[in-house]
This record gives C-alpha cells, structure tokens and sequence, in this order.
C-alpha cells in the first residue's frame, strides 16, 4: 500500500516562486505526459517569470492547446479556456450584465424606490434622486463575468486559454490589449479591475489563417511548435500510449515522419499519431503491414484525397519504416 | 553583457526584425533568468522575446548564430590542450566583453540540449574555422616557443602565447575601441581591418618581424619567419571579423538606401539589375496596402442600425432598447477595369502596376487586366493562374504587337467590357496616351466615363512632356475624373493608397 514517501528531486513549479528553472518546468511537464523541445520548456518558463503572455503558433495538432492544458496541470491552477471565433464580443469574451437579476430586483425594489422618491416635487428633483443610487444596479454584483474576468478574479491565478485567436475579428485583439499588458480590463460602468491573486498566464494559440497584428505580438513570447523530429515523436508516443511496443512505435513513427514529406492536404499531427497509436493497440495489432495500414488511415489521414494519393504508395512507405525501425 | 545585447539588438533590426525598446528591455529581463552559458538555451529565449513570427524567427536564428560566433571564444585552455578540433559548440561566447573568456570555459553541461535548431551557420563557420586553423600543426607552431626567446613586442608575445581565447578577446576590445560596429560601407573594411590591427600594435611587431628577419643568428630568423606566419593568420583573422561584423552591422548590401532611391527614380530609368528589387518593394508595398485598408474597412461597417435583429435582442429587456445590432453588412466592392499599354515605352510601368494590383488581391478581389498596343486583350485568367512575370510575358507575346493605337484601344475595351461597367466601376488607364497621330476617338472614352463611376487616366511620362509631340493627354483629359502622373513607385503607391481609400 504505502510504497514510501514520493521523492521528487524537482518540486513542481509554482507560478511566482522565483526557484524554479528551465528545468524544472520541463520535468515537470514530462511528469505530465507533456514531451517537448528544450524551446518550450524554455518559453514556458520565461512566461512565468516575466508574466507575459505567450503566442504559440504551429500546424494544428502539434499540441498547442494540449501545452496550456498541461501548464495547468502543472501548476495545480484552474484552466479557463476562451474559444475564439468570429463575431466574439465583450459580451461573449469579457462581462455581461445579468439583465434578468437587475429587472428581477428593479422590480422587487419598486416600493423602496417609492419611498426614494417620496416627496418629491418635479421631475427634476426625482432624477436627482435616482442618481443618488443609480450606480447600485450596475455594480460588481450584477456582473456575470466571462472567461477573460473569470481569469483575473481566480484568487491564486490561473491559466488562460484564449484558443485560435486568429479565428477572431481584429476588434477583439484590440480588446486584449489591456488585458495582456497590465493584467486588468476597463469596465466602463464600474472602473478598471486588475487581477485578484497574481495575474493569470495566458496561451494565445494561433492557426494562422490570418496573420495577427503586430500589437498583440509585441505584447507576447513567441513559440512556433513544429511538425516533431523522429525522436522526439517517438518519445512523445512513448509518453502518451505506453503499452504501445516499442518495435512497433518505432515503424509507426517513421511512418508518420515520412508521410509529413508527402505533398498532403493535411500532414498527420502528433495528436494524429498518438490517435493511430491508440487505434492499433485496440486493434492488437503488432507490426504494421499493408493490410493493417489501409484500414486504418483514415485515422491519420483526413481527407479522401489524401488517403487516395497515400495508398499507391504504402509499400514504398512501409519498406522505409521498417527500416526507420 | 548589456554592450552585447543592444549590439545584437541593432543587428537583428538591420536584418529586418522589428525589436521595440521594450522587447529589447524583455531580452535582459531573459537573460537574467536563463543566463548565457547554455547558448541553446539562451538562443530559445532571446528568440521567444525578439523573434514574433516564423519569418522573424528564421532571420533571428541566422543572425544570433552568426553574431554568437561560436568559435570566437568557445575554447578554453582545457579544451585546447586535449584536442584543438574538438571544441564546445554551446557554450556561450559573450564576445564583447571582459568576461568572455569564463563564459567559454562555460560548462558544457548544455551540450545535449543545443545543436536542435538551425545553427547550420555556426557548423559552417566552426568547420571554416576548423580548415583554417588546421593549415598549421600546433606541435610545430609551438616547437619554437621553447627553443628560442620570447618576441619583445606584446602583440608577438599574444602572438607566440598560443592563447586563442586571449587573441580573440584582443581582437573584439580592439574592434570595440575602434567602434566597428559603426561601419556602413563595403569599402570601409580595409580601413577598419588596418586600425583594428594599428590598435592591437602592429607597428612594433613589424618592426621586430624585420628586426628578426635581418638578424645573423639562425633562432632569430625563426622566432622571425614564426612571427610573420602568424601576423599573417592574424591578419586574416580580423579581416574575417571585420566582414563579420560588417555583414552584421552594416546595411550589408545598402538595401535600405537603395529601397528609398528605387521607390523615386522614375520607373523607365531604373536599372535592369534592380528588377528583383523593385519586385520586392512591390510585394511589400502590396502588404502594406492591404494591411492598412482592411483594417479601414472593419470599421466603416459598423454603419447601419440592423432595426429586426435590435428588437429581437431587446424583446428580453421588455422592448427597451439597451442594445443595439449593427448590420454586418459587407460592403460591395466596386469593380475595378485597368487598361493598360504595354508598348515599349511604358511595358514596364504597367507591368509593376499589374503585379502590385495582383498583390492586393485581399483587399481588391474584383479587379479586370486589359492590355493593348494595337489592339487591347483581357488578360484577367492569364494573371490570375500564373505569377506576374510569367503573366506579363503571355500578355505581351499575345496582346503586345503594332503601333499603339488608342482609339482602337478603347473601341476593343467597349465590345469587351462597356456592359460590366457600372457606377460602381472604377476604370483605371495606364498609358503615355502618344498615339501616333491616329484619331483618339475621344468620343468612346466620353461613353466609357458615361458609364463607370470613375475613369482615373495614369500618365507615366513627367508632366512637361504631356502634349508634347504625339501626345493627346490633353484631350483625353476632359473625359476623365483624375489624371495623374506616375512615374515611380512611390507615386503609384500613393495613387494605389487613394484608390483603395476611395473604393474600400
């Protein structure tokens, strides 16, 4: 039962502790099934310590999302994640007033606000009244936060996901401006709110359907997380599908890697790779031959065309990873 | 350390990464944290804080690699004692300063971390190095040291001391004394090559080289031809560092200067060599345009109260209305026509004019390419499947033969086009209208303005020489809204700039 106490030469990094190194967070990120060049461990880092924001761009599936998720993680913080997409608003992405709660009192309230008013000559002089009070309806209380406020108001920090920010209109980059420099937002009813606890790390990721302007790339770290090489593919896969043998992981690997070579709609990502992995573990599947391959390319491959253009050519590709192996 | 970074700072920017002062302030706010001593470590942060983008990023990588020479100070005496090829390729150099020499003992504990991504420039250079230096045994170089007496002159002593590190580091104080890294242009090397030697004390080892040389006794002659081998190789070595530098610091090619003078000269008096150049300014003149009008546009749009959608969002306010739907409504772009003539005169104006419009395609979308001489041909699908010197060779092997012939011209444009046209339509003429005395059959240009919102005629000639000779401007003239000269690419772009803000 109790297998002693758990040693960590590497305590798990905390969001303001100044101790911490490039290499703790990257142990720390390994521990959490996150596999990663030096660079992002290296980025990651820089984050917390200069409390700047990162962008992180790359092909999809490369794990970009999957980065902050596991920061999270590390960091025992909660992960907000705000979805981006056309059309996001402050409404969306920032506060809402609770219009239900405001009328619901208003109403509840009417007969204080007789009283208020009780008295009162002239509508001048009802006015002026009211705006003794006016602020009381449009106070903190009647705020329902959104995920970037929600972010701020986390009492120990938090991580924050703003995901494909490039799917968002440039008036909502503009909107996050306030937020990724200072770490607070400006609600005009009620004043600036800066973050509760210590300010939350922020993830933008980028797809890069269009380019994002230059403010908000000043305000960030930059990270390009690309297709992974060989050996760090493999690790990952090892980290990720551990019962997977390691013969195989090999020839599945170089499979992948060879295929990214290919002129391809979409190049199989690692999350790809981690998804056939799973498929041929289910499958019971020991080496990968022709037969296997053709059933299940659809995993990897999304396209028709591209499974098209793949399969003439599985015996070339499976003969080079077998020699990958 | 501070020195070295805002040096390194000026270089990335003279390779076109836009560094902020206050990315730069990020950089030593990063180094702190990381450190130096593990260059790959360091490249990765520095690269994360000054590098925002991939294309950023590729020039960082190249630049930090050749600024970072890794073989200026990488061997220590440890390293050199055991194997002189065999050198540290991640410890971190800090060139310029006076602890460059602890920072290339620097742990080699990083080792297994770097060589990740591109330092391709470092592995040339370290091999280069390597090629260089292997010309002399170290064994016989120092065989001498031992037989004979120390040169007199401190700079044969650094010379015959076989410290690398110490050389190197000589070499940077003295480049630094002689502020290198004002250097700007490509003849300014000699120069620099020479004062940074004079500065290292040059005079007195030429003079105890010759002193040596002329002697009678034969360990002198040595200690002498030793001295010359090695002044020689230093020699080499600060011109290599000059250059270095040079490429570093200096506009290496004088882009910048010449970008300014190519967007003025006028377009027919730019040198044929430039061509690729000018292509460059033009693509980014594109890329500036459409950044600039697309962001124009997203805020013109909030223009009209979308009345159905405010009341169905307001039905929960009991039909207050406390929020307001803006129409999204996009904006119909207006149509733009360009004509142009490729005769011999004015082809390459309207070859710059077309690829720049074809590089607006985001912001431009609907945009029809006639070109003429004698007579005028669509040319919208030719540009549109191939890029624009390729387009413009089938757009001149088809459309490009015979005396211009304007009036022709346009009489071939109504059959094509007069029916497309509408108030929308922007109808854009490039041409030096010299008609070689046919009819201008200014009649049809009056229908085509008749019909379009707007005829806008671009002269590529100086506007002394309009009406001059066969030139029918003048007539042509009273039929359209706007006629302006445009003879350089920095009025084409103000005209382009106008026309977007007009159409946008």
């Amino acid at each position: 039962m109790f297998t002693g106490a758990h040693v960590t030469e590497n305590p798990a990094p905390k969001l303001s502790d100044p101790t911490t190194s490039v290499e703790h967070v990257r142990a720390a990120l390994e521990r959490h099934a996150y596999i990663g060049s030096s660079r992002i461990a290296t980025v990651v880092h820089l984050a917390m310590r200069l409390q700047k924001p990162v962008l992180v761009e790359g092909p999809p599936g490369v794990g970009k999302t999957e980065l902050a998720r596991t920061t999270a993680a590390m960091l025992d913080l909660p992960l907000i994640r705000l979805q981006c997409h056309e059309g996001l608003d402050e409404a969306k992405a920032l506060y809402e007033w609770k219009y239900g709660k405001q009328l619901l009192y208003i109403q509840m309230l009417r007969e204080q606000l007789d009283d208020v008013l009780d008295g009162a000559r002239g509508l001048a002089e009802s006015v002026e009244r009211l705006h003794r009070h006016d602020d009381i309806f449009f106070s903190e209380a009647f705020v329902e936060p959104r995920p970037l406020l929600q972010a701020l108001r986390e009492p120990d920090g938090s991580v924050l996901l703003i995901d494909e920010i490039d799917k968002a209109d440039e008036a909502f980059e503009s909107l996050l401006l306030e937020l990724l420099a200072d770490y607070q937002v400006t609600l005009p009813e009620i004043g600036t709110i800066a973050a509760a606890g210590p300010p939350p790390l922020v993830f933008l990721t980028s797809n890069n359907t269009r380019e994002v302007s230059d403010a908000l790339k000043r305000r960030c770290l930059h990270l390009y997380i690309p297709f992974p090489d060989a050996a760090l593919e493999a690790q990952i896969i090892r980290a990720r599908v551990p019962e997977i043998p390691a013969a195989l992981r090999g020839e599945l690997v170089a499979f992948v890697q060879a295929l990214r070579e290919m002129d391809l709609r979409k190049l199989p990502a690692i999350s790809e790779t981690i998804d056939w992995a799973r498929t041929l573990l289910l499958l019971h599947v020991d080496a990968l031959d022709a037969d296997w391959v053709r059933e299940t390319l659809n995993v990897i491959l999304k396209f028709q065309d591209d499974i098209e253009r793949v399969e003439p050519q599985l015996p070339a590709l499976l003969r080079r990873a077998a020699g990958g192996r | 350390m501070e020195g070295t970074l805002i040096r390194f700072v000026r270089a990335l920017r003279m390779a076109e990464v836009r560094v902020s002062t206050a990315e730069t302030l990020e950089a030593f706010r990063a180094t702190e944290l990381v450190g130096w001593r593990d260059r790959q470590r360091f490249k990765d942060a520095l690269g994360a804080v000054l590098a925002k983008s991939r294309a950023e990023r590729d020039a960082f990588d190249d630049c930090f690699d050749r600024f970072f020479r890794v073989e200026d100070f990488s061997t220590d005496d440890r390293a050199r004692s055991n194997d002189d090829a065999d050198r540290q390729p991640d410890a971190i150099p800090a060139p310029d300063d006076g602890d460059g020499r602890e920072a290339g003992r620097g742990d080699s504990a990083g080792n297994g971390a770097g060589g990740g991504g591109g330092s391709g420039g470092a592995e040339a250079d370290r091999e280069r190095s390597a090629g260089g230096e292997g010309t002399i045994d170290p064994a016989a170089a120092r065989a001498p040291n031992t037989t004979m007496a120390p040169p007199v002159s401190p700079l044969g002593r650094l010379l015959m001391a076989d410290d690398r590190p110490a050389l190197a580091l000589a070499i940077t104080r003295a480049a630094r004394a002689q502020r290198l890294e004002d250097i700007r242009v490509f003849t300014q090397q000699g120069l620099y090559t020479r004062r940074i030697l004079e500065h290292m004390g040059r005079t007195d080892l030429l003079d105890e080289i010759a002193a040596r040389e002329a002697a009678i006794a034969a360990p002198e002659r040595r200690l002498g031809a030793a001295l010359r081998t090695r002044y020689d190789r230093l020699r080499r070595q600060v011109r290599d560092h000059v250059e270095d530098r040079f490429n570093l610091h200096a506009d290496a090619d004088g882009s910048q200067l010449r970008e300014r003078m190519l967007r003025r000269t006028r377009i027919d008096s730019v040198p044929r060599r430039d061509e690729a150049h000018m292509r460059r300014i033009i693509a980014r003149m594109a890329r500036r345009l459409v950044a600039a009008h697309s962001r124009r546009r997203r805020v013109t749009r909030r223009g009209r109260l979308d009345v159905p959608r405010t009341l169905r969002r307001n039905m929960r306010h009991d039909g207050t209305l406390i929020e307001l739907a803006w129409q999204s409504r996009r904006i119909d772009r207006p149509r733009l026509f360009v004509v142009c003539d490729v005769s011999g005169s004015v082809a390459r104006h309207a070859r710059f004019m077309l690829t720049l419009l074809h590089g607006l395609g985001a912001v431009l979308p609907r945009v029809r390419a006639f070109v003429f001489c004698a007579r005028l041909g669509e040319v919208t699908d030719v540009f549109r499947q191939h890029d624009p010197d390729t387009a413009m060779q089938h757009a001149l092997a088809e459309h490009g033969h015979g005396a211009t012939d304007y009036g022709r011209a346009l009489a071939d444009f109504e059959t094509l086009a007069l029916d497309d046209l509408d108030r929308r339509s922007t109808v854009l003429i490039l041409g030096d209208a010299r008609n070689n005395d046919a009819d201008p059959r200014t009649d049809r240009l009056r229908r085509i303005r008749a019909r379009s919102g707007r005829v806008i005629w671009l002269n590529p000639e100086p506007r002394a020489a309009w009406d001059s000779g066969d030139s029918v401007i003048g007539r042509y003239r009273a039929h359209c809204h706007q006629v302006s000269e445009c003879g350089s690419l920095a009025q084409l772009e103000r005209i382009v700039s106008d026309l977007l803000r007009r159409v946008g």
